[in-house]
């Protein structure tokens, strides 16, 4: 039979390479216009220098782009998204052999010849069918069980991409079944459905064996294939699908900083002289921002993992990028003028992305730990609360302990001359108040809480008490700490943290110290990731671990006992700082010790709302405290012990336990004070 | 020296408020310790039956009826009192220390040409000299002041601080004095009383706060905290996980994301004492914690402390304070 | 409308253990930190948000030494026009009359419509400044204001009474206010925003410029003499009372009724 190539077959008696070429030049006019239209905006957009350690870079692209490691965090989901990933880089070729086809009937790709091009066709149509079939189970899979993660609450009208973008692939999966269905059918080469099954099976449903209606469909197909592709493409910016184009550049530019909160502005030296701190609009976010904002699919499982959303807190990370992103694409428009704040003048700072959903985030970090491609929700909080607090907008409940760390160095109001009281007449630990000038080999970074806080006190003498009972030669600086700052960061007021972070580094630069170390992740944090000045920095529990390996010390079951222990792992010490096993090989060097994990740990662990500042702060809209819904997840998996790392986890999750009803059922203990406890 | 001693009564809405009573011991003390003599002075709109009730107990009663001393106008308090003071050049003037004296008394103190000490809890003369005992830096320390002239004097006085038991046999004068007041030319003008818009309960003026937390339990009579308030003249109040519980309204919650009070007397029952619940507690309370834990740290704040069962002291405590109160 | 800010400067006794100075005629106020009396920033802040309503300009002034530029400058930062800080070291040991008579002659020369203030002072608590003042100036006061409207020539507001009542008054204008605490919700003063304000000069007055003379002032010109400071008989922590549930309660209810607690 005579088979019609849709490069040979003029169609309204234009030639098909004069179609093929319009089509291909109107397409990609339209999507260079628009693709334009959002690089421009980028372009308005505050700096990011994003573009050293490019060995890192690449890294995260092949590992979290291209291999989709995150994906399958959540695992159903996952599968289903990394076939579609897969298909669509295979189907890539195919799309570009297609169109070459419309000038060429035998346009190939230089390197798909022979039995390479072959095996391709033959993969390619494997490809297809796997996709049509991703495709059906994904919409159904949204019809029919509606997961909470992909609504989009208070923002209407988002839905019914989804079907667009599953309807507009399984549409070009279908066209191009169509093509080379009739292909199929008018070669019927014998046995061949073996190699092309999506083609086999679409010309099951060819009505007829005449060879017109045949070279119809498949000419069709192909137009009609052509036409969905460059829809499909010109759609995507203009959609939440941009992803599908701007997911691995964002992962390529991803934030390589963990823990580390960007500067006010890139490039400035002293910004305090800048017209404006912080965010209000979308050219003050930085470019890469922008970036995330549209790269973001929707997916929501930041916000599933969010803690602030779980408690009812208004916080929707996912939202922010929804939010943020309509807001881009209204104010700066394809067609038309940009113009800012929309047909209602609204503000995206305060009147979109309302002071109720920037003050509820603990910065615990869990959004950013599960964004499959890495779109970052803290910088961009703490930015917005930079600019809040610049114009003096901050909850009362907050102002109180930022004024009282800018007077006294802590946020308890307590007097600085009595930051080393609890170090007082110890039994068990002689601690020394290291002077400037002097030295020591471990100094010991209290920070505030750990100084003022009667519970935390304790486990500040247990601390001493356990490197006393090992000889370390440390020491704390008394009167010349200052509050670590890390929290002050956070809530955004740069300032402050500055001038705390100024003064210790001073008194860090006037002694002599191998090494800082503090049972406080947050004091940790902020030494190792923020200060600008580099200083060697442990936690508590890596000290531990390596007395443990030393073998200078042992731990004992006394304390333990028969009880079931679990293990909380903090966020600034977990997922900010990558401090997972330690904590962990501590608890389980104690002989015996009935250990289980939670089904929320590493770098999942759920926060308990101490970051930021936060335990100050007490939120009107939470329904439950973060606290409680953590307490009862260890209770779920039988825990009579929950040991923590941080003291700010201690303080509320010993609440919880309280206000659980868990009291006399559940424990709550510091791993420096199960340390103390255990030592034989 | 002092030969007169006047003491301002206080009235609101025509009735006499309990805190003259105790301005009128004082008076009375002052006068026998300093051989002066005692003249109370009511401003109030129609006085005649306050009037009598003052002169039980005290010898000379100066009234001044008019319209304008419905409310404590503090322009026509200052001029009315000068107009009646001051020409005797020598005088010690007390009253009690409220949010109304608070409003004229130190205006009156320059009106007069007199020294002030506000808030004083306790008086003596000594060697003839008066000497006035207040609190300071936040009533974390006691003070003793003198007055360089000690010829004209303005007191006011902290409430509970004076004891006054009614002798009732004074049998005093009433002296109408005519009102010095056109009311067309002051320039402070009373519109109206208004009830603060804050559910049934003001927790944030309240004097007595009796404050409940979490370790009231998960089925707490509710009845029992709120007679024992009603029986000791204070408000209940609470933490936020009593408002968390839905057991009271949010008005009711006292903390740093609640109300911020200023108490004279806050018993804590049952509240463990977490920062944000203590820094809605403002000034230095007579702070008395009821607690079955005893290492809570309330008790680190308290001035007194009782570690027991809730169900067994709160009972007992309103059947004392009752029996005390007769 | 132009209002003036009388803001002063104390330390905070809060979180400190507080000791008697040498001569038991003050505490030791070396160890202390010393910032604006909180009723004033409650003032301050009032003061801008009338002027960011009706216009005008704020003006703040603070009888203290040195030291309180900073205290001063925070409230520029707030967003008062200008600061004065007034002292002379003959104003050491003054009283609240001093004060008030210092800042009577501060103001007088002044154009202004407004004079607001904190109505107490945590250090000394006697909440007779504003009073005095505003006789001293003959303008009409009030205490304890909780909401302040201003209209053409008049200013009418609530005043806190006990036992949550409140009276709506009005009073003209040029006029004094001493303001409750909770009125407003202070903004918050960054680091940057004390910054910004950081070249804006803060001029001093000592009592030359204000044409008074050394027996006006200090010790001199107060009213009263402090006798004697002590630290009021207290335990550390909670005094337990002890015993079985009756009795405790029984020997609470009258130490409720010796602290006359009891009505």
């Amino acid at each position: 039979m005579d088979i019609l190539k849709p490069a040979d077959t003029p169609l309204l008696g234009i030639p098909a390479p004069v179609i093929a070429l319009c089509v291909l030049v109107l397409a990609a006019i339209f999507f260079s216009y628009v693709m334009y239209k959002r690089i421009d905006l980028m372009r308005k957009a505050a700096p990011d220098p994003r573009f050293s350690n490019i060995p890192a870079r690449v890294w995260r692209a092949l590992l979290y782009g291209f291999g989709q490691w995150r994906q399958p965090r959540y695992l159903g989901a996952g599968i289903l998204h990394i076939l579609l990933f897969a298909g669509f880089m295979i189907l890539s070729l195919r799309s570009l052999t297609l169109i070459g086809r419309g000038f060429s009937s035998t346009f190939h790709l230089p390197f798909l010849t022979g039995p390479i091009g072959f095996a391709y066709e033959s993969l390619k149509d494997y490809t297809v069918l796997v996709v049509l079939i991703v495709c059906v189970i994904a919409i159904l899979r949204r019809a029919i069980f509606h997961p909470s993660r992909y609504q989009h609450p208070g923002v209407p009208g988002h839905e019914y991409e989804a079907y667009v973008i599953l309807g507009l692939v399984a549409a070009l999966m279908v066209t191009d079944m169509v093509h080379d269905g009739s292909l199929f059918k008018l070669e019927s080469v014998p046995g061949a459905y073996h190699w092309f099954p999506a083609a086999a099976f679409a010309s099951l449903f060819m009505p007829s064996h005449d060879s017109s209606v045949l070279n119809a469909l498949h000419v069709g197909g192909y137009w009609a294939h052509i036409l969905v592709f460059f829809g499909l493409l010109n759609y995507l910016p203009i959609s939440k699908h941009f992803h599908v184009i701007t997911a691995i550049p964002n992962v390529y530019f991803s934030n390589l900083n963990r823990g580390a909160i960007k500067p006010v502005r890139y490039g400035v030296e002293d910004w305090m002289t800048l017209d404006q701190c912080g965010v209000s609009d979308l050219t003050s976010f930085t470019w890469k921002h922008i970036l995330d904002f549209y790269s973001c699919a929707d997916c929501g499982r930041c916000t599933d993992n969010c803690p602030a959303n779980a408690v009812g807190r208004t916080l929707s990370p996912k939202m922010i990028s929804v939010k943020a992103r309509d807001y881009a694409y209204e104010n700066y428009p394809i067609f038309g003028k940009a113009h800012s704040g929309g047909s209602e003048n609204k503000k995206l700072v305060g009147d979109i992305i309302t002071e109720s959903e920037i003050w509820a985030c603990t910065t615990c970090g869990a959004c950013e730990a599960e964004c499959p491609i890495f779109i970052e929700y803290i910088d961009k909080i703490v930015d917005m609360r930079r600019y809040l607090i610049d114009r003096g907008e901050i909850p009362q409940s907050l102002q109180k302990p930022l004024q009282q760390i800018k007077k006294k160095g802590n946020a308890y109001g307590a007097m600085k001359s009595k930051r080393a009281a609890w170090a007082k007449g110890l039994e068990d630990a002689e601690v020394r108040i290291l002077s400037e000038g002097e030295s020591c080999d471990l100094l010991f970074f209290v920070d505030s809480c750990g100084s003022f806080d009667p519970r935390i006190q304790e486990i500040s003498k247990s601390f001493a008490k356990i490197m006393s009972r090992n000889n370390l030669d440390f020491a704390i600086l008394g009167q010349d700490e200052n509050d670590s700052g890390n929290e002050v960061r956070r809530l955004g007021e740069e300032g402050l943290f500055e001038q705390v972070s100024a003064k210790n580094i001073e008194a860090f630069k006037s002694r002599n110290f191998n090494e800082i170390v503090s049972f406080d992740p947050h004091a940790l944090n902020a030494i190792r990731n923020d200060y600008p000045e580099t200083f060697p920095v442990i936690h508590s529990s890596q000290l531990i671990s390596r007395l443990l390996n030393r073998k200078t010390m042992s731990l004992n079951r006394d304390w333990v006992g028969d009880r079931v222990v679990t293990y909380h792992d903090p966020c600034y010490l977990g997922r900010h700082n990558g401090v997972y096993d330690e904590p962990r090989d501590v608890l389980k060097s104690i002989p015996g010790i009935k250990y289980k994990e939670m089904e929320r740990s590493f770098s999942r662990s759920f926060c308990c709302s101490g970051g930021g500042l936060l335990l100050w702060y007490e939120n009107e809209d939470e329904k439950e405290r973060m606290g409680e819904v953590r307490v009862r997840m260890a209770a779920e998996v039988g825990a009579q012990v929950i040991v923590t790392a941080c003291p700010f986890c201690l303080i509320n999750l010993e609440d919880a336990i309280k206000t659980t009803g868990n009291e006399g059922k559940i424990e709550v203990i510091d791993l420096i004070e199960l340390v103390d406890r255990s030592m034989s | 020296m002092i030969k007169n001693i006047y003491v301002i009564a206080e009235q609101r809405k025509g009735s006499l408020r309990d805190i003259t009573w105790e301005a009128v011991a004082a008076g009375k003390k002052l006068a026998t310790d300093l051989g002066a003599e005692l003249t109370c002075v009511l401003l109030c709109g129609k006085g005649g039956l306050i009037a009598e009730q003052l002169a039980v107990e005290v010898p000379k009663v100066l009234l001044v009826e008019n319209p304008v001393f419905e409310s404590t106008n503090s322009e026509a308090v200052i001029s009315t009192l000068k107009e009646l003071i001051k020409p005797q050049g020598s005088y010690l003037v007390v009253m009690g220390a409220s949010n109304s004296t608070l409003d004229f008394a130190p205006g009156l103190s320059v009106a007069l040409d007199a020294a002030l000490a506000t808030d004083c809890f306790s008086l003596e003369v000594k060697d003839g000299r008066l000497l006035a005992s207040r609190q300071i830096y936040s009533y974390k320390i006691n003070s003793v002041v003198s007055f360089k002239n000690s010829d004209r004097v303005v007191l006011t006085l902290r409430a509970g601080s004076f004891q006054f038991s009614p002798a009732g046999e004074a049998k005093g004068t009433i002296t109408n004095e005519p009102c010095p007041i056109d009311e067309s030319k002051l320039r402070k003008r009373f519109i109206k009383y208004v009830e603060a818009e804050k559910g049934d309960v003001d927790v944030a003026s309240a004097d007595i706060i009796v404050s409940i937390g979490r370790g009231i339990g998960d089925e707490p009579d509710l009845e029992m905290f709120q007679s024992l308030a009603d029986t000791m003249g204070g408000v209940l109040a609470c933490s936020r996980p009593i408002v968390d519980k839905n057991l009271l309204p949010k008005y009711h919650q006292v903390g740093t994301s609640g109300i911020e009070v200023k108490p004279k007397v806050y018993l804590a029952l049952g509240i463990s004492g977490a920062f944000q619940h203590l820094g809605g507690i403002k000034g230095s309370p007579l702070l008395i914690a009821v607690n079955k834990d005893a290492r809570a740290p309330i008790f680190r704040v308290a001035n007194y402390g009782i570690v027991g069962d809730l169900n067994e002291v709160v009972p007992a405590l309103e059947e004392k304070i009752k029996s005390l109160k007769g | 409308m132009n209002i003036i800010v009388c803001m002063k400067w104390i330390p905070d006794t809060s979180e400190a253990d507080l000791t008697v100075a040498a001569g038991a005629k003050d505490i030791k106020k070396d160890d202390l930190d010393h910032d604006i009396n909180d009723w004033d920033r409650f003032a301050v802040e009032e003061a801008v948000q009338i002027k960011e309503k009706v216009g005008g300009k704020v003006t703040v002034v603070c009888v203290a030494p040195e030291d309180s530029e900073e205290t001063l400058r925070e409230c520029l930062a707030r967003g008062a026009d200008e600061a004065f800080q007034v002292w002379s070291d003959e104003m050491e040991g003054g009283d609240g009359y001093c004060t008030a008579s210092i800042l009577a002659k501060f103001i007088k020369n002044r154009d202004f419509d407004l004079v607001l203030t904190g109505t107490l002072a945590e250090d000394d608590g006697a909440g007779q400044v504003g009073g005095m003042l505003a006789a001293m100036l003959d303008i009409p006061s009030s205490t304890l204001v909780s909401k302040i409207e201003i209209h053409d020539k008049k200013a009418s507001f609530l005043r806190e009474l006990e036992g949550g009542l409140y009276e709506s008054v009005e009073t003209d204008i040029p006029c004094l206010i001493s303001v409750a605490t909770g009125l407003n919700e202070p903004r918050f003063v960054s680091i940057r925003a004390v910054r910004k304000v950081a070249s804006i000069d803060i001029p001093n007055m000592g009592i030359e410029e204000l044409g008074m003379d050394a027996g006006q002032v200090g010790q001199a010109g107060a009213r009263l003499v402090m006798e004697e400071v002590s630290l009021p008989p207290e335990g550390e922590g909670a005094e337990i009372i002890a015993g079985k549930p009756e009795e405790s309660a029984a020997r609470l209810a009258e130490i409720l009724k010796e602290k006359g607690a009891l009505g």
